[in-house]
């Protein structure tokens, strides 16, 4: 939904002209389609990814969870932006100053602000920050990008279904294979049922255990008793690697006997994978890492759509 | 010279005494909270001048400034003004209630009883921050509190030992649910609960003002009749009640206010601790004599606390915002020490 916003002469004479018109007047007097959000402010790490993915450089960005101020996957193209303190309360004045023409934000994060913010610019408010298909095609719309984002996202659906046919291919009746998704923090750890990572996969075919087929996003484990539940064909693990109490909690988990009793951990099918690209990133770019990395893991023949998209 | 002002109607039935000092600390202090209050509307991400923040206060600024000024800046300013004087209030007025300096609306559960309400509302995704929900649960929560330490004390008939005991108990009893709650809750929801428990002043609109001003417009007037009574009390039940005064009738008024002052605040600025229980004692230092001066004094030194606590957060380490719940404990923690070294000695 693009919130109810202010009242500037473009934006309505975007409403109410005909395409046909629009490109009339604008191959008249160039200046009418400056009009596209040239000034966009982006308040969650999706929406920055999204943002560069559609080819648009955010006059101002949230910094990001670790890597900071940027993930580094994000800063060849990033350029200069302005950094806007954390993703939970970014720095209202700082935004204004930026005169923005466009505010990406998340319902959960920033519904408190929204009233502020839709004082400066349209906002675009994502309702879930994980769904990077919807956020596409919602920012793509905003930004009158709406052909770049159904061509991205038609370049998306081409690759899941080579994924997916390859594997397929690959596995046989192995296919479709159960996963886990978990993740260790300092003082737990944890198992997803939803969430970026687990969208994707679902997406891509993957399956997961009966005992995970539940609401939500996931569950704390505190207990090395339940280890059992993590137990799938293959596990996948991210974790903030740099983070010396996480890697401590991973060591502790992982030599408890009910770990080296999993059927992944036996056949040999746990792994380590990038906590950026699985989880925080949470945009178009980032899944893209994350399917080009299951496709380096199962070895699978890297398909020929990947060059219709620069950013990635 | 005499040390106290002394005011009467003519046919000497009001009289009002006021001590040179509380006087002259309350001037002071006044003169600090609005020097306070104009610095945090001029210092920002990019720095106004004062004329600037004067022509927008004025309304004869319709430029981007305004927005930043008058939408931003200013309702933060003024919640943090209301929010800590109504924290101190009811921190002064507990103290007194139960004669034990270490009762405050966080020591004996009420701040811990919106809080788990908060938390609940924010963890089973009833709502998220910003919705109204949230500071309706939250002064529900901790009206709550008050109602269930009444019930379990015996009403009017408490003594302040029980009280603070009962408190304490429900305190701890509500801080292992928020616990639990936490744990079970997924990293959105519980981040927004932690931001919501540390205390912040991030992004207070007007409607957050409006939502406070009408709490204290009534109790900090009932607080201030009530003060005089705080005074006899703290002689010790028997003596107040030999001297005559109405115990069973203003304790439950002075717990009333108590709770509006402290959940209200708490319901729009979050889970903030150690005003209620460091500006009284501040305000027994800086003033002597009786406890409507004390009272006074109090409100103009919690909203200092949260006011600067608010602009560090704030400017300290821009473009982040940290929530001023830090940096009223960081101020609190070492000033309680030190309270204490004082005691020794």
């Amino acid at each position: 939904m693009i919130a109810p916003i202010p009242k500037r002469p473009a934006v309505r004479f975007r409403r109410i002209a005909h395409p046909l018109l629009l490109c009339l007047l604008a191959a008249l007097i160039p200046v009418a389609c400056a009009d596209t959000p040239k000034r966009i402010v982006t308040l969650f790490q999706g929406a920055t990814d999204t943002a560069l993915a559609l080819g648009l450089q955010p006059v101002g960005v949230v910094e990001s969870w670790t890597q900071q101020p940027a993930f580094r996957y994000l800063r060849a193209q990033l350029g200069q932006p302005t950094f806007l303190g954390l993703e939970t309360q970014p720095d209202l004045e700082a935004i204004a100053w930026l005169q923005p023409d466009l505010i990406v934000g998340a319902y959960g994060r920033h519904h408190l602000i929204q009233p502020l913010l839709s004082r400066m610019a349209p906002t675009v408010i994502a309702d879930q920050v994980y769904d990077f298909k919807a956020l596409l095609h919602r920012m793509g719309e905003a930004t009158q990008h709406q052909a770049e984002a159904d061509r991205l996202l038609a370049r998306w659906q081409q690759r899941v279904a080579d994924f997916r046919r390859q594997m397929a291919d690959k596995l046989g009746d192995r296919w479709p294979q159960t996963v886990s998704v978990i993740s260790f923090r300092s003082d737990h750890a944890r198992i997803y049922y939803g969430g970026f990572a687990r969208i994707v996969l679902d997406e891509l075919g993957f399956d997961r255990p009966a005992a995970q087929d539940q609401d939500g996003w996931g569950i704390k484990l505190t207990s090395q008793e339940s280890i059992p539940t993590m137990d799938a064909d293959a596990i996948f693990i991210f974790m903030v690697e740099s983070d010396p109490a996480v890697m401590r909690t991973y060591r502790q988990w992982t030599a408890h006997p009910l770990w080296k009793q999993l059927s992944a951990v036996r056949e040999d099918q746990v792994f380590r994978v990038d906590p950026v690209t699985w989880n925080m990133g949470g945009g178009y770019l980032a899944a893209n890492r994350m399917l080009d990395e299951l496709y380096d893991h199962y070895r699978l023949s890297p398909n020929t759509v990947s060059r219709e998209c620069p950013q990635c | 010279m005499n040390p106290s002002l002394i005011l009467r109607s003519g046919d000497d039935r009001l009289s009002l005494k006021i001590p040179r000092r509380t006087l002259g600390v309350v001037c002071i202090l006044a003169g600090l909270l609005i020097g306070c209050a104009a610095a945090s509307l001029s210092l920002g991400s990019h720095p106004t001048s004062l004329g600037d923040v004067a022509s927008v206060l004025a309304g004869s600024d319709d430029s981007g400034l305004s927005l930043i000024v008058g939408e931003i800046r200013l309702p933060r300013v003024l919640l943090a003004i209301l929010a800590g004087a109504a924290l101190g209030v009811a921190g002064l007025l507990l103290q007194g209630l139960v004669r034990n300096p270490l009762a405050s609306p966080d020591v004996i559960g009420i701040t811990s009883g919106a809080s788990a309400a908060a938390v609940a509302v924010l963890t089973l995704d009833l709502a998220v921050r910003g919705d109204a929900l949230l500071p309706l649960a939250a002064i529900t929560g901790a009206f709550a509190v008050a109602l269930v330490i009444l019930a379990l004390t015996g009403g009017h008939r408490a003594s302040p030992g029980q009280l603070v005991l009962v408190g304490v108990g429900l305190a701890s009893a509500l801080g292992a649910l928020i616990t639990f709650m936490l744990v079970l809750s997924g990293d959105a929801s519980a981040m927004n609960a932690y931001l919501w428990l540390t205390g912040s002043l991030y992004a207070a609109q007007w409607g957050d003002v409006i939502r406070l001003a009408p709490w204290l417009a009534i109790f900090l007037p009932v607080a201030l009749v009530c003060a005089r009574q705080l005074d006899v009390l703290a002689l010790g039940d028997p003596m107040a009640t030999g001297l005559g005064a109405p115990l069973s009738g203003y304790r439950p008024l002075m717990l009333l206010s108590a709770v509006a002052l402290a959940g209200s605040a708490v319901s729009v600025a979050g889970g903030l601790s150690f005003i209620g229980l460091v500006a009284p004692h501040m305000a027994r230092n800086l003033v002597r004599g009786g406890h409507t001066g004390r009272l006074v004094t109090t409100a103009f030194l919690g909203a200092l606390i949260l006011l600067c606590a608010d602009m560090v957060g704030r400017l300290g380490f821009a473009p982040r915002d940290l929530p001023a719940g830090v940096f009223v404990a960081a101020v609190g923690a070492p000033y309680f020490v030190y309270q204490m070294y004082r005691l020794k000695r």
